[in-house]
């Protein structure tokens, strides 16, 4: 096994030295250091449209209640088999939050029948890849499997979900996963801030139930996961979806087999408006010891998916910070050196979204680039941008949509959003038509009815550099790593 | 033309196996499920070009066998150094500008080192293939490297990587553990140790690095996605056919490993509470064939949660708190490695009894056909799933193309997988994974 060489090399020392003198005869002649002309500029695209097609969903409805999205995807001999609950962390009760998590990694851990270790081996007999995610609003539960074993992976699902029980023994295990997962995941300074910012915003809204830390988790008994699980796991509140190279219709049918027998029964999940956006200048500061530089979390409460401003703010998040060549990222970090990266970003749940910048930032520069970055985001709605940078934020999201579904799992995630929050074909991929009719009025429209607010700002650092920013914000909030209030401090006060 | 410009032209045909360019391996298919064309570039440049269109994008990766088994004692680093540089500009591309006009469309990159290849890579729409061969030919062409960018590169290198030590307690004992598990400069010196080591390195060393490795005769460019082949060989000559070849390229070393002695135990301090260890097998030197078994026994012991090793120590004897592992392929020498975080002292060591005794079981006992079908259906499905996008699919020609196994062999690749019987795997087990070819790195809170 070597490395890539020319073939049929004859050997000796001089090879290589004859080869480059042959080639010096055979290949184009150029005057010493000149070169082909087309080299000196880059080359123009293909006419070549960009169309992107993605294969229909097609749902039935089963008599009870649940859904079944197939789409059909040729190529490899792999299928995808989904399960969507229509219920995610905002609906764990506000006492017991994580409670949806909890539930969710439970499914698989028993059923009245059969042990955890029983059903954990059938489905990894299969090979199959059994992943449980727990978004805000809906959870999914993903088999990715051989062709050949999808019979066997549906009537897995079938057996996991439908006849699950739950056990003392089998929570405690996950209960303790589940502790140290969290636990780990307060060393990252992004999770806490992003954390803190949703559990600001979302101050007395169901969402705020999402933000919880380790130590919640042990109260939630298997009285709590029962009940969760009889009120939310019910065919009229799910979804089957199959992706591969399937045949829908036939694919329906032995969905329905399967699930018929999944007792229906009506669920409610009360509508949660969206809470008002931040406005007044409020700093959080969580104090986490330890970590080598601040991050800084600045965001608001926007529009959901439905709304038609929703594709223009994804062109005007492009514009602010979407890449290394957006506003955010040539100021604070080209520009200005504060920041070693600085992006901005977007998210939308079932009643609204959020937007943020997150930017990790040199802690002597903590106040001016959080300064900064509010300005950056002052100047959006401020002023129109410039036509150039919205058509490059528009190029960029239509040349990069395609890449977010191209794996098994992307093209998964995307349809299980889609399915889950009833999302229409612009969210599709009928997306790049949208991304064309935004212009620069329509971006400074939406800037102006999102941005102008102030963003709730979050500091992630180190105590002692607490001091750096009390000089600069009259009030600044003291938060410890599981997001509880330590003390306010204000300008003028002895820390 | 003379007499001595015939015998050039002669001997020119001769080295590139023929005039004009090479002709290859024309959309060859096989059970690879999907078709590819290999050929070469008169300048020695490999070319694999496979059609997918599904999606409107496509894949350009560019390989230059130049991975850190091409460094010398005293250069470490520079092979992850010239990987960096190569982002620093070049006659027609100003400094980050690749970056720049990759992104502008819409497009993704990165780029990494191994042991025996550096690569660059993009996914972007597949109407801009050409600024994709526009921008890898420009630096392949003419990499501009200054004094200042060396300096400043290095110096950004050498930050993050102390950054990422810091943040990172068990980083450093990974390389330190390769350099036990392979005890020869060549095959275990890590791509970047501390990054101080960089701090040695001279504008000639990078100079000549470039210059020896970053020519075509030494790389290999793969285009996968919704191209045409027959307008893409016109673009891949246009941007490509007149950068000159370099120097021939020697075939690597082969391993002299100075230690036969029983496993080793180190320990070194690691400053987070704790305990853990890294133990391995290696493997040298590898028979044809030893590949297949050696994946298969990776997957029967570490991927997923019933696997032997997971399920006995993180489900059954609770003895660990992390544990993973990797199967390492470097050339004619490979390693099978796990790495184990436990709570204390004690843990360390009945993780390491209850590793040995899984080991133990397969070298007495032939494995259920049930367990080897588990092991083996789930690699199918990594691989048919790694095939399923252009950068897997690339990336996995690519990987086919520095093995030196012919692509049209590709093909019957995955049964060979899937046809390990048991008692090969139990033959396999008893011939390597002896203590002679085990060693041990103990972590411990300083």
């Amino acid at each position: 096994m070597k490395p890539a060489a020319p073939a049929r090399r004859p050997p000796g020392p001089a090879a290589g030295f004859l080869l480059a003198a042959a080639l010096a005869v055979l290949l184009p002649a150029l005057p010493a250091g000149a070169q082909e002309r087309f080299r000196r500029t880059p080359p123009l695209p293909d006419a070549q449209p960009l169309e992107l097609k993605l294969p229909e969903v097609e749902s039935v409805l089963l008599p009870n209640g649940l859904s079944v999205s197939t789409a059909r995807r040729p190529g490899a001999p792999l299928v995808t088999l989904q399960l969507v609950i229509r219920a995610g962390e905002a609906d764990s009760p506000p006492e017991l939050p994580g409670l949806a998590a909890i539930t969710a990694r439970m499914i698989g851990k028993g059923t009245k029948l059969l042990s955890a270790d029983y059903l954990e081996n059938m489905i990894e007999s299969m090979g199959a890849e059994y992943s449980v995610t727990v978004l805000m609003d809906y959870t999914v539960l993903t088999m990715h499997v051989l062709e050949e074993f999808l019979d066997n992976a549906i009537y897995a699902m079938r057996l996991i979900v439908c006849e699950a029980a739950f056990t003392e023994r089998e929570l405690g295990a996950v209960r303790r996963t589940a502790f140290w997962e969290l636990l780990e995941r307060k060393k990252n300074p992004e999770t806490l801030g992003w954390r803190q910012l949703l559990r600001i915003l979302f101050e007395n809204h169901p969402y705020q139930t999402a933000t919880y830390a380790e130590e919640v988790i042990k109260f939630i008994t298997v009285k709590d996961v029962a009940a969760f699980y009889g009120r939310f796991y019910r065919p009229g509140n799910a979804a089957v979806l199959v992706s591969g190279n399937i045949d829908g219709a036939a694919m329906a049918k032995k969905i329905g087999v399967h699930f018929n027998a999944w007792v229906g029964q009506p669920v409610e999940r009360p509508a949660a408006p969206p809470p008002s956006p931040n406005s007044r200048e409020r700093i959080c500061y969580v104090e986490a010891p330890g970590v080598s530089d601040a991050t800084i979390f600045a965001g608001n409460v926007i529009m959901d998916s439905f709304d038609p401003d929703f594709f223009p703010f994804l062109v005007l998040k492009q514009v602010l910070g979407g890449t290394t060549r957006s506003r955010l990222f040539m100021n604070l970090r080209e520009s200005k050196g504060y920041a070693y990266y600085a992006f901005s970003e977007t998210e939308f749940f079932r009643f609204c979204g959020v937007y943020w910048v997150r930017a990790r930032v040199r802690p002597e520069f903590l106040v001016p680039a959080a300064r900064e970055i509010a300005r950056e985001i002052g100047v959006m709605s401020a002023e129109p941008a410039v036509p150039a940078e919205i058509e490059e934020a528009k190029s960029f999201l239509i040349g990069n949509l395609p890449t977010r579904f191209e794996s098994l799992e992307g093209f998964a995630d995307w349809m299980a959003r889609y399915v889950a929050l009833g999302l229409d074909e612009a969210h599709w991929d009928r997306g790049p038509e949208r991304f064309k009719l935004v212009n620069v009025e329509r971006v400074q429209e939406t800037a102006r009815k999102y941005l102008m607010a102030r963003p709730l700002i979050v500091v992630v650092g180190r105590p002692e550099w607490l001091g750096l920013a009390l000089r600069e914000f009259d009030a600044i909030e003291v938060y410890d790593t599981s997001g509880g209030l330590k003390h306010i401090l204000r300008k003028g006060e002895g820390q | 033309m003379n007499k001595a410009a015939r015998s050039l032209l002669f001997l020119a045909c001769l080295v590139l196996g023929g005039f004009p360019a090479a002709a290859g391996q024309e959309a060859a298919q096989g059970s690879l499920g999907f078709p590819f064309q290999d050929y070469r570039l008169r300048n020695g440049l490999r070319v694999i070009l496979s059609e997918d269109t599904r999606l409107p994008l496509v894949t350009v990766a560019v390989a230059y066998g130049a991975g850190t088994l091409r460094e010398k004692p005293g250069q470490e680093g520079l092979a992850y150094l010239l990987e960096n540089l190569m982002f620093q500009g070049s006659e027609n591309v100003s400094p980050l500008q690749h970056v720049g006009f990759i992104q502008k469309v819409g497009g993704e990159l990165n780029a990494t080192t191994t042991f025996d290849k550096t690569l660059f890579y993009e996914t972007l729409p597949s109407n801009y293939l050409a600024l994709a061969l526009w921008l890898e030919s420009d630096r392949m062409k003419s990499l501009a490297i200054t004094p200042a960018a060396i300096e400043r590169t290095r110096a950004e290198l050498i930050q993050e990587h102390q950054e990422r030590l810091a943040s990172d307690p068990y980083l450093e004992s990974f390389a330190q553990f390769d350099m036990l598990l392979f005890p020869d400069f060549v095959y275990g010196h890590p791509l970047i140790a501390t990054g101080l080591e960089m701090m040695s390195l001279t504008e000639a060393d990078v100079l000549a690095f470039h210059s020896t490795y970053y020519v075509p005769n030494n790389a290999v460019l793969c285009i996968v996605g919704n191209i045409d082949s027959a307008g893409t060989r016109e673009l891949v000559a246009k941007y490509f056919d007149s950068i000159p070849p370099g120097i021939d390229i020697p075939s690597p070393p082969r391993p002299v490993f100075n230690r036969e002695n029983d496993a080793v135990a180190r320990f070194v301090g690691i400053p987070a509470a704790g305990a853990g260890f890294h133990m391995g097998f290696r493997l040298y030197p590898l028979q044809a064939g030893d590949v297949y078994i050696l994946r298969i026994l990776e997957y029967l012991l570490l991927e997923g949660e019933t696997s032997r090793l997971r399920n006995r120590l993180l489900r059954r004897d609770l003895t660990a708190r992390h544990l993973s592992g990797a199967l390492d392929e470097r050339l004619s020498v490979a390693a099978l490695k796990f790495f184990c975080l436990n709570n204390n002292a004690v843990m360390v060591g009945r993780s390491q009894k209850a590793i040995l005794s899984e080991i133990d079981k397969l070298r007495a006992n032939l494995i259920s056909q049930d367990e080897l079908n588990r092991a083996k259906r789930r690699f199918e499905m990594d691989h048919l799933n790694r095939l399923s996008t252009r950068l897997g699919r690339a990336l996995f020609l690519v990987d086919a193309a520095f093995n030196g196994r012919g692509l049209e062999e590709l093909g019957g690749e995955l049964n060979k997988y899937l046809r390990v019987s048991p008692p090969a795997l139990h033959y396999f087990v008893n011939k390597y994974f002896i203590p002679q070819n085990r060693v041990v790195l103990e972590l411990g809170p300083k």
